[in-house]
């Protein structure tokens, strides 16, 4: 089918907005028009921004509400910004708890959030009849959030039973969690963002509002809404809604940034597990740093598809591993470059580790070839592409975007940058971010002598 | 390079709309849906090549890309328990050479294009998928045919995969969800292969080589029981010249014998299980039995009425009561297992291991009350239009769209069934609800497998059913 979304140039003149649209020259991807290129960033008085992208030839609408507010910017209370995000389904002084959920449901919509450590996301996903409501219901619970002591205390149950179930029950949690408080000392990073058990139990109400107060104000705000709309008259609809909302002053942020690194740390935890898990982190930039392809490109060298070193030597070849993954991982304000290894049962997680670290040496010490570099570039450009397909997925790329980077990124910029990466790149990148001497290790390995010594 | 929306203007604009005063959205009736047809016939090209080979082809030129697959219509359920997990491990062994490639260059072929390649079984049916460019389509598709047609079933390639899938089941008993399943099914279905987990058993999958595979894909990759499918940017008549080119001599077959039955009622009385691992704080919670095959003519209103009941949204009756009004979970659902054969109803779950029973009681409660206290009107309603919507969301892609239409085939389901589903949904009544529970829900036989510390939940199972003990 030609004139789809990404084939056709659209015509900007539509409404009041017609003036406001976002236009900057790019070169298309190959015949692929540039779903970034096409979005309209609005800003309201009050400091909202919306981020809107309309294409008639999906069918369906998603609305993505970014609070630039993650567990980073906790003080007192972890836990507190994911915490908070659960209050948010728990109604407002109109609405009843879990209202809002339910009555996008009943319209055979999807509704969900999450947090990280440097935003929380609420978003809904349905059909374009449904757009005015879900405008509405978020601006509500914006406007009227209700937090009662009773829907707190069940709800922090529902939060710790989401803390027992990612994380203190499960081997991988465990080593994720305990990898980046050991690889941030000092930054908010360290902390994860379901919170430190203590905290979630002891977070009350009155911290809920004040959180609420402080963070959720319109100038912290990105709205992005991509998908089968009508631009016009969802921008008025959301200007309408969320118009009256009052900024706030001063944003607080925390100011910590991690010292440097001096020498290898480590970290055992004892977990009853048949597959121990080896995990390793590096310091590496934040997020729109002009290295992020090259790291990019290393972890596609070294974990991407079945030809890649770490799967030849580890999992294909060496048949140490179940499976092996890296990635580099750009925050906002901090980046890490990671690598995750589950153990097979019959094999040893320190062999496991000196074949890593072997690889990691050899990204180091030597190039990679012309055909093995021009593979991963390939690789990173594909993916780049296959997370497209979906209106979700659209207005969450170039949301992302524009709330680390501050800017709608056009996708061939982020193409350019790919394909500019060479071999020394990567070789540099590797020698100042994957250094020995600034790593962090986590294994998780079973107990020594068995706690229940029955259980063999 | 961002501007602001002078507060006036929009002021002027606002001032002059209907809006003003108007009652919040929710207060209002529901828009009506849009139903326009799920696939445009415009994008979809159906043929059979002389073998019987069914060809599926879904034309949108969106992005530059393109998803193939060929699809077996036999799965893990067509073996005996003993071999347990041979299509997967036939599967799996596809991806480790074929045609002139060993495994190495297979991958090296693949990872070059920046394509993904996968092969896989479930219980009704084998498949093999690649996606990448649509420029590289002719490497796609040759590389496609190379795996379905004429893979090497090396010997060594095949004692390596066999001891990768040993050691992941070995590692798969570190999850408690799966753990959970695992023994679900083994109480349920004893002596079939639905007993079994989807990848084998230990014991079967010991038992499996390079003849294993070979055999079974003598009798079940033929091309009178396969489909080939393609979605993505593609010119469908060029595309079928190609893979007549590709697949034409791929000889018709015989039809494969028709899957086992499960034994049934399974099973006959409540019984509970609780599977041992002390170093945990949450249990978890699955009950089931029986339930229903893919092809039911009762399928839709057994959804309907699931979905009333834990169908994975937060107006459920089980996410309602388990976690917003008591706060003993993060996740409660229930689903039928829709197969070939009747695949089991399971409800899942997971709480601190003190509440475990408060739990179990509680998930046996809200299945007693479809019965006792079915859907009204009103819940009825929120429930159909919930479905409708979901499955046109769930439709949002061409690949998802193919994927369904491929399953239909496999199931021998008509090829209507996506534009009929909506319509199928709303022919249905409230009645029907109270009738699908009391035929398909049976609370009071249902087996219940609990795993954590067995020390602090087999006490709390009690009058239950006859508790055991097992090792993970």
């Amino acid at each position: 089918m030609q004139g789809g979304w990404l084939r056709r140039w659209r015509s900007a003149a539509c409404a009041f907005v017609a003036s406001l649209a976002f236009v900057a020259a790019a070169r298309a991807f190959e015949g692929v028009d540039d779903p970034a290129l096409r979005t309209r960033v609005t800003r309201l008085e009050n400091g909202l921004t919306v981020l809107s992208l309309a294409d008639h030839t999906t069918p369906s609408v998603t609305f993505q509400v970014w609070v630039r507010v993650g567990s980073g910017d906790e003080s007192r209370y972890t836990g507190l910004a994911h915490l908070f995000e659960h209050m948010m389904f728990r109604g407002t002084r109109r609405l009843g708890s879990e209202a809002h959920e339910r009555l996008i449901e009943e319209r055979g919509g999807r509704v969900n959030a999450f947090t990280s450590l440097d935003v929380t996301v609420y978003f809904e996903d349905v059909t374009a009849e449904h757009l005015p409501l879900v405008i509405e219901l978020e601006a509500e619970r914006l406007a009227h959030l209700d937090i009662s002591r009773e829907s707190l205390a069940s709800e922090r149950q529902v939060v710790l039973e989401e803390r027992r179930l990612r994380t203190e029950d499960s081997p991988e949690g465990r080593a994720y969690e305990a990898l980046r408080a050991l690889t941030f000392r000092a930054h908010p990073y360290r902390v994860p963002p379901i919170g430190w058990r203590s905290d979630v139990e002891a977070a009350t109400v009155e911290v809920c509002r004040e959180f609420f107060h402080t963070y959720y104000a319109p100038n912290n705000l990105v709205i992005a809404v991509a998908g089968d709309f009508d631009e016009a008259d969802a921008l008025a609809r959301i200007e309408r809604a969320f118009g009256s909302l009052e900024p706030v002053s001063a944003i607080p942020r925390n100011p910590t940034r991690e010292p440097e690194q001096r020498g290898e740390r480590r970290e055992v935890i004892h977990f009853d597990v048949k597959a121990p898990i080896l995990a390793a982190a590096w310091h590496a930039p934040a997020s729109g740093h002009p290295d992020s392809e090259a790291l990019d490109a290393a972890s596609e060298i070294l974990s991407g598809g079945r030809s890649s070193r770490l799967y030849r030597r580890l999992v294909y070849e060496g048949q140490q591993a179940l499976g092996v993954q890296t990635g580099y991982d750009e925050m906002e304000r901090a980046g890490v470059f990671e690598a995750f290894a589950s153990v097979r049962p019959d094999a040893k997680v320190a062999r496991v580790e000196s074949l890593l670290f072997e690889e990691i040496a050899r990204l180091r010490d030597g190039l990679v070839s012309p055909a093995e570099l021009e593979k991963a570039k390939r690789g990173l450009e594909v993916r780049l592409l296959a997370g497209l397909g979906t209106s979700h997925a659209l207005a969450f790329h170039v949301a992302s975007d524009f709330v680390l980077l501050g800017r709608v990124r056009p996708l061939a910029e982020r193409l350019e940058a790919i394909r500019a990466v060479g071999a020394d790149d990567v070789q540099r990148v590797a020698r100042s971010w994957l250094r020995d001497d600034g790593r962090s290790i986590v294994q998780v390995i079973p107990p020594r002598s068995p706690a229940a010594g029955s259980a063999r | 390079m961002r501007h602001r929306v002078p507060a006036a203007v929009v002021g002027a604009v606002l001032a002059g709309c209907a809006w003003f005063g108007a009652p919040p959205a929710w207060e209002l009736p529901p828009p009506p849906v849009r139903e326009g047809p799920v696939v445009d016939p415009a994008r979809l090209h159906k043929s059979r090549l002389g073998s019987g080979l069914e060809l599926l082809i879904l034309e949108d030129a969106r992005l530059p890309r393109v998803d193939l697959s060929v699809t077996l219509r036999r799965g893990a359920g067509s073996v005996p328990p003993a071999t347990a997990g041979l299509a997967g491990f036939t599967a799996e062994l596809l991806e480790r050479g074929a045609g002139a490639r060993d495994a190495l260059a297979l991958a090296e072929a693949v990872d070059a294009l920046g394509a993904s390649l996968g092969a896989g079984a479930d219980w009704d049916s084998t498949s093999v998928s690649v996606s990448g460019l649509s420029r590289d389509l002719d490497s796609l598709l040759g590389i496609l045919a190379d795996v379905v047609l004429r893979p090497r079933f090396d010997a060594g390639e095949a004692k390596r995969v066999r001891s990768e899938l040993l050691a992941a089941l070995e590692a798969a008993r570190d999850d408690p969800s799966t753990l959970a399943r695992w023994n679900l099914a083994s109480l349920l279905y004893p002596g079939h292969v639905y007993g079994a987990p989807l990848e084998g058993t230990p014991e079967s999958v010991a038992g499996l080589d390079a003849a294993a595979a070979r055999a079974f894909h003598a009798r079940v990759f033929t091309a009178s029981n396969a489909i080939f499918s393609a979605s993505g940017d593609v010119d469908p008549a060029e595309l079928e010249r190609r893979v007549q080119a590709l697949f034409g001599a791929w000889p018709a077959g015989d039809p494969p014998p028709e899957d086992p039955a499960p034994p049934s009622p399974a099973p006959t009385e409540r019984r509970v299980r609780v599977v041992d691992v002390p170093d945990r704080g949450q249990a978890w919670i699955v009950l089931g039995h029986d339930g229903l095959a893919r092809t039911d003519p009762e399928r839709t209103a057994a959804l309907l009425m699931n979905g009333v009941l834990g169908g994975g949204a937060f107006l459920s009756r089980l996410m309602t009561r388990v976690r917003a009004e008591e706060g003993l979970t993060y996740s409660v659902s229930s689903n039928f297992a829709l197969r070939r054969r009747p695949g089991p109803f399971v409800v899942s779950t997971f709480t601190r291991v003190p509440e475990a029973r408060r739990v179990v009681d509680l998930l046996l409660v809200e299945l007693e009350r479809m019965q006792s206290d079915p859907p009204g009107p009103e819940e009825f309603r929120r429930v159909q239009t919930l479905e409708a919507g979901r499955f046109a969301l769930a439709l949002e892609t061409s690949a998802a769209v193919a994927d369904s239409l491929v399953e239909l085939s496999v199931a021998g389901l008509p090829e209507d069934s996506l534009d009929t589903y909506r319509s199928r949904i709303r022919a249905l009544e409230p009645e029907d609800m109270a009738e699908a529970a009391e035929r398909w829900l049976h609370p009071e036989r249902a087996a219940i497998v609990v795993v954590g510390p067995a020390e602090t939940l087999a006490p709390q199972l009690e009058g239950l059913g006859p508790v055991e003990i097992v090792k993970p």
